[in-house]
């Protein structure tokens, strides 16, 4: 068990900074809540326009 | 003899596990790093404040989970009483700040089939599965194999769940009923801590009736204290209530993309937020950053107190509960907007009726999970 983690805890960590260092990160942290039209913490629509 | 007897009975001290403890601290420091080079202090502190919540989550063993199954069976109380207390606490600020402040938000969620569904389905889940949003990160931080299959199912159903969220939406709803927008933000706040008080009550008379407990344990009043705290300097730090399964849902979209799926026809990953969280750096999403801080807080804080991940394997059968109640759960809480801390605790404390009726529904779906634990080996109890 112990090795299982280590081996999944290194490639969780290498995952992360290599997403991190390949996609855009410029801006503050974000919630879809923040997005105009979201009505869920998912960032779905209401279901009646507001 | 008598040194013998003395050394066994004399309580073991905590033996350290340095490489786990190590490691942990190791990985939340350069995820710190990471957003810090991006000037982004605000994410270093979600990533703390997940840390802590992983660390109080652990030491408290506070588990919705078990709650939940000792009020369904047993009919005690304490335990989720000692969650309601994290809400009201939570609600405090929520509620109040949400309304009066710009660039702040409670948890909304639209009321519907969608709701239901997805909220019942996660009840079935949580108890298969042995763990909700919050329980799978601390337990999977502690050191659990069990609950690391249960997460790798969560994030699978998650992602199934996205691509089916649209057509229940499509079943009809209306839109979220907010306390503070028919009572103004301090008649909201007040109508949302009654709400609390009454569930209480009612939990409570529940269990004085089945002649079980229903006072929290002391453990769970100072651990329920911390989270509620570190909740509330969560929702500060990052606008909105703390939230555990969108993150998934990320890791999910990003994986699935990598192996070639393509999700360019999926309405759910076209609208702005997913859309975003798809393409940015997971670093960028408030949920993913504390879900990784709770991770390592409550890895930091197991292997400080003993050797880390040392059990065996459990059963077969208990793997296959913990992959399907991971699916349901993943999948459930995507329909549902959320797991016990995104639509309950996040619902009820931003004074949102949505939190609510996801309890009822999920206590349902709770009752259904509890009944078929025996046929995975898992004890009702």
């Amino acid at each position: 068990m112990r090795k299982t983690y280590m081996v999944v805890m290194i490639a969780a960590l290498v995952a992360i900074v290599g997403n991190h260092l390949t996609s855009p990160s410029s801006g503050r942290a974000v919630s879809p809540e923040d997005f105009a039209g979201a009505c869920a913490p998912c960032g779905a629509p209401c279901p009646v326009k507001k | 003899m008598s040194t013998t007897t003395i050394s066994a009975s004399a309580p073991a001290a905590p033996r350290i596990d340095y490489l786990f403890v190590g490691a942990a601290v190791f990985a939340t420091a350069i995820l710190i790093a990471l957003v810090l080079l991006d000037g982004q202090p605000a994410s270093a502190a979600l990533i703390l404040g997940g840390f802590g919540l992983g660390v109080a989550f652990l030491k408290a063993e506070f588990s919705y989970t078990a709650s939940w199954r000792r009020f369904l069976t047993r009919g005690e109380a304490g335990g989720l009483i000692g969650g309601l207390l994290v809400i009201a606490i939570c609600a405090l600020a929520v509620v109040p700040i949400a309304a009066l402040l710009p660039n702040f938000g409670g948890a909304i969620a639209p009321i519907g089939p969608s709701l239901l569904i997805g909220a019942a389905v996660f009840g079935v889940g949580m108890q298969l599965a042995n763990g909700c949003g919050s329980g799978t990160l601390y337990t999977v931080g502690g050191g659990s194999g069990r609950m690391l299959i249960t997460l790798a199912f969560f994030i699978i159903g998650s992602v199934f769940g996205s691509l089916s969220l649209p057509s229940f939406l499509a079943l009809g709803g209306v839109n979220p009923i907010l306390a503070a927008d028919y009572l103004g933000p301090w008649g909201g706040l007040l109508a949302t801590l009654a709400s609390l008080a009454l569930v209480a009550a009612i939990m409570a008379a529940v269990a004085r009736q089945r002649g079980a407990n229903w006072r929290p344990s002391r453990t769970y009043i100072i651990g329920g204290i911390v989270i509620g705290v570190l909740c509330v300097g969560v929702f500060l730090v990052g606008g909105h209530p703390w939230s555990v399964t969108f993150g998934y849902t990320v890791w999910g979209g990003k994986i699935f993309s990598a192996l070639g799926f393509d999700f360019s026809q999926a309405e759910f990953w076209q609208w702005p937020g997913p859309k975003r969280a798809l393409t940015d750096s997971v670093l960028t999403d408030t949920s993913s950053l504390t879900d990784f801080g709770m991770i390592f807080g409550a890895m930091a804080a197991a292997a400080a107190t003993k050797r880390y991940a040392a059990t065996a394997w459990p059963p077969f059968k208990s793997l296959l509960a913990a992959a399907i109640g991971g699916l349901l759960c993943g999948w459930g809480a995507r329909i549902g907007f959320g797991c016990n801390i995104g639509a309950f605790v996040g619902g009820v404390a931003s004074g949102s009726l949505h939190g609510w009726i996801w309890f009822g529904a999920a206590l349902c779906g709770n009752l259904v999970g509890i009944r078929l634990r025996p046929l995975f080996g898992l004890s009702r109890d």
